[in-house]
C-alpha cells in the first residue's frame, strides 16, 4: 500500500487493523488517547515516539493484551475489541524474542500451528518452510541459548509468520541488538515483509529505523497521534514542533512576521538580513517554521531575492563523516545547525570564531501549523457508518 | 554417600541458575546429616550393636529385608509419602506462580508467611492439625450431617498433616525455580494460542522442573522417616517406617535392625530422587 492509492479504499475492508477511536488508562495515566489508525493490509507500519509515548500500549491493545477503555479493534473488519489474545489473528515478536528456552527451534516454531491442532505433516511441512524463509535452515535441533541475537531475531519470527498471522506485531525487536546487526536486520525485516505480503505493525523508539523501513508511520506522543504520513512527509512537511524535532534534526524558529508580499512572509534582521518562510496564509503576526539542517547552505556569494539570508558566528564544527555539523550563533540569540555535505576532498571547513552566512530557499522554511493535524491521507479516516457495515 | 553426593551434584552443573542457588543449603544439609548417617551405618552392620568390638556382619539386612511386615510398611510409606508429594505439588505448583508473576506487593508477605509456618514447632502444628481433623474438629464443623471420623486417625490424616508440614519446603525451591521464568513467555504463548493448562503444562512445569526435583529431594527423605505426625495423627492403618525403625530401636532394643532399615530407606530415597530428577529433566526437554 503505497500513497496514491484511491481515496474510497477505506471503507472497504481492504483494511488489516483498525484502531476506531481506542483510548485507554492506567490509574490517572492515559496511555492511549483517542487513537484512530487504519492500517492497511500489506503495509509496513510503525508506530514511532519516546520511551511512555503509548506505542507499546497500542500494539498490545491489537494483540489483545491490554483492553481498551473506550473505542474498538477491527481486525480484518471484525470487531474483535473482546477477543481474548489466543483467538486473535495476529501474532507479536517481542523484545526479549519471549523464545522457549527447553524447546528446539523447530519446537518453538511448531508450538502454534500444534496449538491449532494441524496435522503432524503438514507441521514438519511449515516448519521447514518457514526456516527457509528466515534462512535458518539446519538449525531445527539448536537450542535458542545456542543461537546468536539475531538467529534468535529470526526465530521469532518465524515462530510468528508460520501461523500466518493477518497482520504481524514487532514490539522494538532490534532493541537487543548492536548497530551493525541492527542496520542489517532491518533491511532483512523489510524484505521479508515484502516477500510474505504481511503486514507488519512495528513499535521503535528510534525515528531512523522507522524511516528506513516503513510505508506509514504514526507519531505518537503521550499517548495521542501527532501524524501519521509516509517518512518523505514526516521529515519535509512535520505537523508539529514535537514531529519536527523527533524526526531527524531540525531549526525550530518563531517567525515575527514583518510583511506579506508574493505569497512570502518575512522578518527582517537588519542590514540586509531576513528569514523568508511561504505565507501560511492565516494572517497570523507570528509563524513557526522548521528548516532542515542540510536544507542551509553557507555562502560568502550573492544571495538569491526568495531566499532567507543571515549571518552568524560559528560556536562549533563536529566532523560527523559524510558531513560536517556546524552550530551557527545568529545576532538574536539563536542557533542554527547546518551540515554540508563533504562531497569534495578540498573543502576548508569555517572555523569556531569565523562569521558566516547562511542562506536558504524561501520554500525550505516549512511552517508548522497549529495544533495536530488529521491523518494527510482522506482514505483514513474512519466513517462512522461504514464502520457499521463490519 | 558418593551417590548423595552425584545426585546433587550433577544437575548443578547442567541448570546453573536454580541449582546455583540451591547449592548452599543442600550442601549444608548434607554435611549435618553425613555424622549421624555413618554412625547409623556401622550400627548396621556391628553383630551385636552398639558393642563395635562383637565383630561385623550382613545378617540385619537380612533379617530386615526379608520380613514381610517390613515390606507391608514400606507399601503404607510409599503411598502415604507419594500422595503427600503429590498433593504438596499441586498447592506448590499454583501458589509458586501466584507468588512470582501475580502476587505483586504481596509476594513477600507469602514468602515470609510460609517460612514462619515452618517456624512454628512441627508438635504444636500436628496437635493443632488434630484438632482439625477430629470429631468435633472444624472440618466436620462445616460439614453437614453426622460428624466423619475417618478424618482423623487415618492414612487421610497423615498424608494432609505431612503436607502441611513440608508445604515450604516444597513451595520454596519452585518458587526459586519460576523466579527465573521470563515472563514474556506466557505472553509468548498466549499469543501463540496457548490456554491456561497448555501455558502450564509445556511452558511452566518444564522450566520449574529444576526446582520441583529439588524439592522431592528436600522433602521425600524427612517424610519417609517422619514417625511423629503419624504417631499423632495416624491410625493402625498408617504404620510408617519412621515409626517401625523407631520402635525397633526403642521398644525392641534392636539396633541392628533398625539401623540397616533406615540405611535400606536411605537408599530408596536416593533412587527415588533420582527417578524423580529423570523425569524432569525428560519433561524438561520433552514438548
Amino acid at each position: 500500500m503505497k500513497e496514491g492509492t484511491p481515496s474510497m479504499e477505506g471503507t472497504e475492508p481492504g483494511s488489516a487493523i483498525e484502531l476506531d477511536h481506542v483510548t485507554k488508562r492506567f490509574g490517572d495515566v492515559t496511555a492511549v488517547n483517542d487513537v484512530a489508525i487504519e492500517i492497511q493490509t500489506g503495509e509496513f507500519f510503525s508506530l514511532l515516539g519516546p520511551s511512555g509515548c503509548g506505542k507499546t500500549t497500542t500494539l498490545r491493545i491489537i494483540a489483545g493484551f491490554e483492553a481498551p477503555d473506550e473505542g474498538r479493534v477491527l481486525l480484518q473488519g471484525n470487531d474483535v475489541t473482546f477477543v481474548t489474545p489466543q483467538k486473535r489473528n495476529v501474532n507479536m515478536v517481542f523484545q526479549a524474542y519471549g523464545l522457549f528456552p527447553h524447546m528446539t527451534v523447530a519446537e518453538n516454531i511448531a508450538f502454534g500451528p500444534k496449538i491449532k491442532k494441524r496435522p503432524r505433516d503438514e507441521i514438519a511441512r511449515r516448519v521447514t518452510e518457514i526456516l527457509r524463509t528466515v534462512r535458518l535452515e539446519g538449525m531445527e535441533d539448536r537450542r535458542p541459548a545456542q543461537l546468536s541475537g539475531g538467529q534468535q531475531q529470526r526465530v521469532a519470527l518465524a515462530r510468528s509468520l508460520v501461523n500466518g498471522p493477518a497482520a504481524l506485531l514487532l514490539d522494538e525487536p532490534l532493541g537487543a541488538l548492536d548497530l551493525k546487526l541492527r542496520k542489517e536486520m532491518q533491511l532483512e525485516l523489510k524484505e521479508l515483509q515484502m516477500r510474505t505480503g504481511t503486514t507488519f505493525v512495528y513499535v521503535t523508539h528510534d525515528q531512523e529505523e522507522a524511516m528506513t523501513m516503513s510505508d506509514r508511520i504514526a507519531v505518537m506522543n503521550e499517548g495521542l497521534v501527532e501524524q501519521l504520513a509516509t517518512p518523505r512527509e514526516l521529515y519535509s512537511r512535520p505537523a508539529s514542533p514535537f514531529v519536527a524535532g523527533f524526526i531527524g534534526t531540525s531549526n525550530l524558529i518563531t517567525l515575527r512576521i514583518d510583511w506579506r508580499d508574493g505569497g512570502l512572509v518575512g522578518m527582517d534582521l537588519g542590514e540586509g538580513e531576513r528569514i523568508l518562510a511561504p505565507d501560511p496564509g492565516d494572517g497570523a503576526p507570528t509563524a513557526h517554521i522548521t528548516v532542515r539542517p542540510e536544507w542551509i547552505k553557507l555562502a560568502s556569494g550573492e544571495v538569491g531575492p526568495r531566499a532567507s539570508h543571515v549571518g552568524g558566528t560559528v560556536a562549533d564544527v563536529v566532523y560527523l563523516g559524510s558531513v560536517t555539523q556546524f552550530i551557527v550563533l545568529l545576532r538574536t540569540g539563536e542557533r542554527l545547525t547546518v551540515h554540508r555535505l563533504n562531497d569534495e576532498v578540498a573543502l576548508v571547513d569555517p572555523r569556531p570564531g569565523d562569521r558566516v552566512i547562511l542562506h536558504w530557499a524561501a520554500e525550505h522554511s516549512y511552517v508548522i501549523r497549529p495544533g495536530r493535524t488529521e491523518p494527510p491521507r482522506p482514505d483514513l479516516r474512519t466513517d462512522p457508518s461504514a464502520a457499521d457495515e463490519h | 554417600m558418593a551417590a548423595v553426593t552425584t545426585a546433587v551434584g550433577r544437575p548443578r552443573r547442567t541448570r546453573r541458575g536454580v541449582f546455583g542457588i540451591m547449592f548452599a543449603p543442600v550442601t549444608l544439609l548434607i554435611v549435618l546429616f553425613l555424622a549421624p548417617m555413618l554412625i547409623m551405618v556401622q550400627m548396621s552392620i556391628v553383630k551385636y550393636p552398639p558393642d563395635v568390638a562383637s565383630g561385623y556382619t550382613l545378617e540385619h539386612y537380612q533379617t530386615v529385608l526379608t520380613d514381610p511386615i517390613n515390606l507391608r510398611i514400606a507399601w503404607t510409606t510409599l503411598f502415604i509419602g507419594t500422595t503427600s508429594m503429590i498433593l504438596m505439588l499441586a498447592i506448590a505448583l499454583p501458589l509458586g506462580y501466584y507468588m512470582v508473576f501475580r502476587a505483586g506487593k504481596w509476594e513477600l508477605f507469602i514468602l515470609l508467611s510460609l517460612v514462619l509456618a515452618d517456624e512454628l514447632a512441627p508438635v504444636v502444628k500436628i496437635y493443632a492439625w488434630q484438632s482439625i481433623l477430629g470429631r468435633e474438629g472444624i472440618f466436620n464443623w462445616f460439614i453437614p450431617g453426622p460428624p466423619v471420623s475417618w478424618l482423623l486417625f487415618s492414612r487421610f490424616a497423615v498424608v494432609v498433616t505431612l503436607a502441611a508440614t513440608y508445604i515450604t519446603y516444597t513451595t520454596i525451591p519452585i518458587y526459586a525455580a519460576m523466579k527465573a521464568i521470563d515472563p514474556s513467555m506466557f505472553e509468548a504463548a498466549i499469543d501463540l494460542g496457548a490456554g491456561w493448562w497448555t501455558q502450564a503444562r509445556k511452558i511452566l512445569i518444564p522450566l520449574a522442573a529444576p526446582g520441583i526435583f529439588i524439592a522431592m529431594i528436600l522433602v521425600y527423605i524427612p517424610m519417609l522417616t517422619d514417625f511423629v505426625t503419624a504417631d499423632i495423627v495416624g491410625g493402625t492403618g498408617s504404620y510408617m517406617m519412621g515409626q517401625r525403625v523407631r520402635d525397633l530401636i526403642l521398644s525392641g532394643g534392636d539396633w541392628g535392625s533398625g539401623a540397616a532399615l533406615n540405611f535400606v530407606m536411605l537408599v530408596v530415597s536416593i533412587v527415588m530422587s533420582v527417578i524423580a530428577y529423570w523425569l524432569a529433566r525428560l519433561n524438561r526437554i520433552e514438548r
